[in-house]
């Protein structure tokens, strides 16, 4: 009999393994595949930004198709190094549970706020945008609707509508924002190939040359095109809700960057031999693939695009909250928050409390930054610039925690450490590019507000954390297989199940003290 | 992914793979938890990035679990449906329970299926012969999925609430419908021994609509169910 045989008919008793685990009380294990990528792909939003980004590297002075591919490039990187942790964390917090599990509790807080500006700022960006393009839609057809009013009682329509979709469970909002995306794509891709056949014979690869930028300018746009990927690590957020978190999360974020990446390779070439095509440059235009639309003869098409794209911003708003209230949901249960925001809804299993909090302080943000900034397209400027901030640096902080946590757990090797090192130096070189060269352009208000509410919250975490000096046991909880899953488990919890046990028993060797 | 995904995508390099990852499980059991990824490259002299591979690989399909510090392993529950898939089937049950088996059949339309539960895994003793069961394959890959899946999961999770558990709680039986089979259902009704331990399963797959609205389908069940507890616990 061998040890496999023997160990199936006779487990040996282990202990260890709680009867519950600490992030209980959310649909544990019930998202298929497709329903994490949804996550992904809806917050990165690849419609919503093949046809905005190729506008903004241009008139950075970048060449768009060269800036996205590198883009491309640096995203991978980070990708696969977040990876290193979806493989062996299933967390709701996402990057700031990993940076804990690496750098210590200081060091992801940093991450915790920077990855809630992201998110935050991200969600009111795509609200914004979600209502700027309906009111363009519905003022062709009722002038009335033109109103900055109008705006905002679409943004809080909108508003209602993602608690009640974030609220009824989250198979319902993946499988909405599946849906939306899916079809923004499709429409995209019938454009750029109507683009691409007009252009057939005639294509002139010239364009792709890359005289007449400058190293300056080539990572300006790099930078810029990076923020195109940004949220396709949000999967990660889905850690306890997937059915097999350890295969689907992974290969969700790796083909998300390499989907879009794709998409806006082809979208920024078509926009750019579009515009040869007509003897201009991509950055004479305001709305771009409107535009080109028109001049190749297929406005029509233009119009669909518009309602594609105030879907995509909806479906990327409701992936945002949602990646946004579960790192909410783990810092509630950490007693970093206030324990409310650890409860879940009884019968749909969501981070209920969260959702109804979170939401109407963004739409309540949001309508305050259009009134100060004097309109919503003014307002979406600053807050993209906020939301890159928020995100590089939580992408750069996990890029330098993932070596470690490889060196704690004796899991480090060679590539995975040269991958981390690498996208480490270029994020930093690309969020320093990107908040200098922001900050000399008319969006420098984003950059002052991402630095002023990195600072806030840092000072409040110091505040709390001098109040309750406890709670430094507490951070970066994760889901731990729960004796159901294990073989021979024994009920050590039964007794006392205690809901926030952080500090994980120890089992075999003693673990490197996080 | 289904099990016809993974298996469409099997290269000819894959056997040495597949020989190693069971060296790995067979290394875990051999240790007992707790057993971190470099202690099993030393013990196994596999180099290190391809042991860690294949440990992340056996912790996706779950056949390997981390323990809760996440440096050590342990084997997962799934090893045991691993092997129930590749054992020989048992005898049939005893002519008694057939007989009951048979009654139940001529009453009700649909397959009625006996499961029993073992070793912490399932095995059906008695599919139904006109009707027979899905694939076994397909049942074992997603365990929540099936009517008797489902009550295994459910013994499995003492107390621990989701939604199908719920439904369980609520009814005294686990359903499923359109899971494995468009269109179609299934009930699965627990048999306990008299300690309340779960020992096998009576099933019953029809057409979608019998089994959202089985109106005294399950008394018959149940009662049928209380018949064959003597005999099988």
């Amino acid at each position: 009999m061998t040890a496999l045989q023997r160990a199936i008919r006779h487990p040996e008793p282990v202990w260890g393994f709680a009867d519950r685990s600490p992030v209980d009380g959310l649909d544990r294990r019930s998202l298929g595949f497709l329903d994490v990528l949804a996550q992904s792909v809806s917050a990165v939003a690849p419609s919503a930004a093949a046809t905005t980004i190729p506008l903004l590297i241009a008139s950075a002075g970048g060449a768009p198709v060269w800036a996205l591919a590198s883009g491309m490039l640096i995203a991978l990187l980070v990708a696969s190094t977040v990876n290193q942790f979806t493989k062996r964390i299933a967390a709701t917090g996402s990057l700031y549970t990993f940076v804990s599990r690496g750098l210590g509790r200081t060091a992801s807080f940093v991450t915790g706020v920077a990855l809630l500006v992201g998110y935050g700022f991200i969600s009111m960006f795509a609200l914004a945008g979600a209502g700027y393009y309906l009111q363009i839609l519905l003022g062709d057809r009722w002038p009335a609707l033109s109103t900055p009013l109008a705006a905002g009682v679409l943004i809080v329509a909108m508003a209602v509508l993602c608690v009640l979709v974030l609220a009824r469970g989250i198979r319902v909002s993946t499988r909405v924002t599946l849906l939306v995306e899916s079809v923004s794509v499709l429409i995209i891709l019938v454009l750029v190939g109507t683009l691409l056949y007009q252009n057939g014979s005639t294509v002139d690869w010239s364009v792709l040359s890359l005289a007449g930028s400058t190293p300056a300018t080539f990572a300006v746009g790099a930078a810029l095109a990076l923020t195109a990927y940004v949220g396709f690590e949000s999967a990660s957020t889905l850690g306890v809700e997937a059915r097999r978190p350890f295969a689907t999360i992974p290969r969700a974020i790796f083909r998300t960057v390499i989907m879009a990446g794709l998409l806006y390779l082809v979208a920024s070439f078509s926009q750019v031999v579009g515009f040869a095509g007509l003897g201009r440059g991509i950055s004479s235009s305001t709305s771009p693939v409107n535009d080109l639309a028109a001049a190749y003869g297929i406005g029509g098409l233009g119009h669909l695009l518009d309602v594609s794209i105030a879907a995509s911003f909806l479906a990327c708003a409701i992936a945002s909250i949602t990646a946004l209230v579960r790192v909410l949901f783990s810092m509630g249960r950490e007693g970093l928050l206030p324990s409310a925001f650890g409860r879940t809804h009884a019968r749909y299993r969501t981070p209920f409390v969260a959702v109804v909090v979170a939401v109407p302080v963004l739409t309540a943000a949001l309508i305050v930054t259009i009134a100060i900034s004097g309109g919503v397209w003014r307002a979406m400027e600053i807050l993209i610039v906020g939301a890159a901030g928020g995100y590089l640096t939580a992408y750069m902080l996990a890029c330098l925690a993932a070596p470690v946590f490889l060196q704690r757990i004796g899991e480090l090797t060679v590539w995975p450490l040269m991958r981390a090192g690498a996208a480490a130096v270029l994020l930093s070189v690309v969020l320093v590019v990107y908040l200098v060269s922001e900050s000399t352009t008319d969006r420098y208000p984003g950059v002052w507000v991402f630095l002023a509410v990195m600072l806030l919250g840092i000072t409040l975490y110091l505040v709390r954390h001098l109040r309750r000096p406890w709670l430094r046991h507490m951070v970066g909880i994760y889901d731990v297989p729960v004796g159901a899953d294990v073989l021979g488990a024994v009920d050590a919890f039964d007794t006392a199940p205690s809901r926030q046990a952080d500090v994980p028993p120890r089992l075999g060797r003693p673990a490197a003290e996080s | 992914m289904s099990a016809a995904g993974s298996a469409a995508g099997l290269h000819a390099r894959q056997p040495k793979a597949i020989h190693s990852a069971l060296t790995v499980l067979e290394e875990v059991a051999r240790c007992g938890a707790g057993i971190t990824a470099r202690q099993i490259s030393d013990n196994l002299g596999l180099p290190r990035a391809t042991a860690y591979r294949l440990l992340n690989v056996l912790v996706q399909d779950e056949y390997l679990v981390r323990t809760p510090d996440l440096s050590g392993f342990a084997l997962g529950r799934k090893v045991v449906e691993l092997a129930n898939l590749v054992t020989p089937p048992t005898a049939r049950p005893p002519e008694a329970v057939r007989a009951i088996l048979d009654r139940l059949r001529g009453g009700i339309r649909g397959g009625i299926h006996l499961v029993r539960y073992e070793h912490d895994g399932l095995r059906v003793i008695d599919p139904d012969p006109d009707f027979p069961p899905s694939d076994r394959a397909v049942i074992l890959a997603r365990l929540d999925a099936s009517a008797m899946g489902r009550l295994l999961v459910n013994e499995r999770s003492r107390g621990a609430a989701s939604a199908v558990l719920g439904q369980i709680h609520a009814s005294g039986y686990a359903s499923q419908v359109d899971e494995i089979t468009a269109g179609y259902g299934c009930i699965a009704i627990p048999i306990r021994d008299r300690a309340g331990q779960l020992v096998a399963g009576l099933c019953l797959c029809a057409p979608r609509e019998r089994i959202e609205h089985p109106d005294d389908l399950v008394a018959v069940l149940r009662r049928g169910a209380e018949e064959l507890a003597p005999l099988l616990a």
